[in-house]
C-alpha cells in the first residue's frame, strides 16, 4: 500500500537539512538498507538544489511516495503569486554534477523537462526487494 | 539550521594552510567556505589541504567550491589536496570524477607528507 507524505516549505537553503531528514526517514520506513538511505538523502537534496539554486523566493513542494519496494518523489518550485522571483544565471558545473549524481544514485529520473521545467522527480528502488 | 554544526577551521603550517571542515556542506554553508578559501589564497598560500575528515555530508554545491579553488591554485602555480575518508563523502568524488582531479588523501598526515 502506498504511503503519501508531502512537504512544502519556503525556499531557504537552511532547511534542506530538514528535506534529507524526510528524504532518510522515509527511505528508512521503506527498508532501503544503510547505503540506500544515503543514496536516496543525497540525490532528494540534489533534486531541490537544482530547482532552487541562485532562486530568491518562492516556496519548494516535495511529494514522497513510500510503496512497497520504491520512493518515488516530486519536487516543485512554486514562486510567489505577487512576486515572481527571477532566477539568475545557471551555475552550469554544478547542474551538471546535481545531474552526475543523481543519475548515479537513482533508478529513474527527470530534471525540470521543457513541458514543467520547475518540477523535478526521482525514482529508487530497494535492491532486495521483496517479490 | 544547518550553521549550527558547520564550522570552518583554519590552521597555518609556513606556507601550507589547512581548511579543515567541520559538519554538512551543502546550498546552506557552502558559501562559507568558499569565503575562507578565497581569504587563505588572497593571503598567498602556496599549498591548500582541504580536510574533510570531519565532514559528513557533502553534494555538488560543496564540490563546485571545490573545483573553483583548485582551478585557482592551478592557474596561480599552487597546490591544493584533498583529505577524506568517510566512505560517503568518498562516493561523491567517485561518482562525479572528481578521484582523477584533487590529489586525495586518507589522512590529514598523509597529505602533508605528500
Amino acid at each position: 500500500m502506498s504511503e503519501v507524505i508531502e512537504l512544502t516549505m519556503p525556499v531557504d537553503p537552511d532547511l534542506l537539512m530538514v528535506v534529507r531528514f524526510t528524504a532518510a526517514a522515509i527511505a528508512a520506513r521503506a527498508e532501503f538498507d544503510l547505503e540506500e538511505v544515503e543514496d536516496l538523502r543525497l540525490a532528494v537534496d540534489e533534486l531541490c538544489v537544482s530547482l532552487i539554486r541562485n532562486r530568491d523566493g518562492g516556496r519548494l513542494a516535495l511529494c514522497f511516495t513510500r510503496d512497497d519496494d520504491q520512493v518515488d518523489v516530486t519536487c516543485r518550485f512554486v514562486p510567489n503569486a505577487s512576486d515572481p522571483p527571477k532566477r539568475e544565471a545557471l551555475d552550469e558545473l554544478s547542474l551538471s554534477l546535481s545531474l552526475q549524481i543523481i543519475d548515479a544514485l537513482v533508478d529513474e529520473h527527470g530534471l525540470g523537462g521543457p513541458d514543467d521545467p520547475e518540477t523535478s522527480w526521482l525514482r529508487k528502488r530497494r535492491a532486495h526487494a521483496t517479490a | 539550521m544547518a550553521e549550527q554544526d558547520f564550522e570552518v577551521r583554519e590552521h597555518s603550517h609556513a606556507e601550507l594552510e589547512v581548511i579543515s571542515v567541520v559538519g554538512e556542506i551543502d546550498l546552506a554553508t557552502a558559501p562559507q567556505l568558499r569565503t575562507v578559501l578565497d581569504r587563505v589564497l588572497d593571503a598567498g598560500a602556496v599549498s591548500l589541504i582541504v580536510d574533510l575528515s570531519g565532514t559528513t555530508f557533502i553534494d555538488s554545491t560543496a564540490l563546485g567550491v571545490l573545483i573553483g579553488a583548485w582551478k585557482r591554485t592551478q592557474n596561480e602555480g599552487r597546490s591544493m589536496s584533498v583529505v577524506a575518508s568517510d566512505p560517503r563523502i568518498l562516493r561523491v568524488f567517485e561518482i562525479t570524477g572528481l578521484t582523477d582531479l584533487f590529489p586525495l588523501h586518507g589522512t590529514l598526515d598523509e597529505a602533508m607528507a605528500s
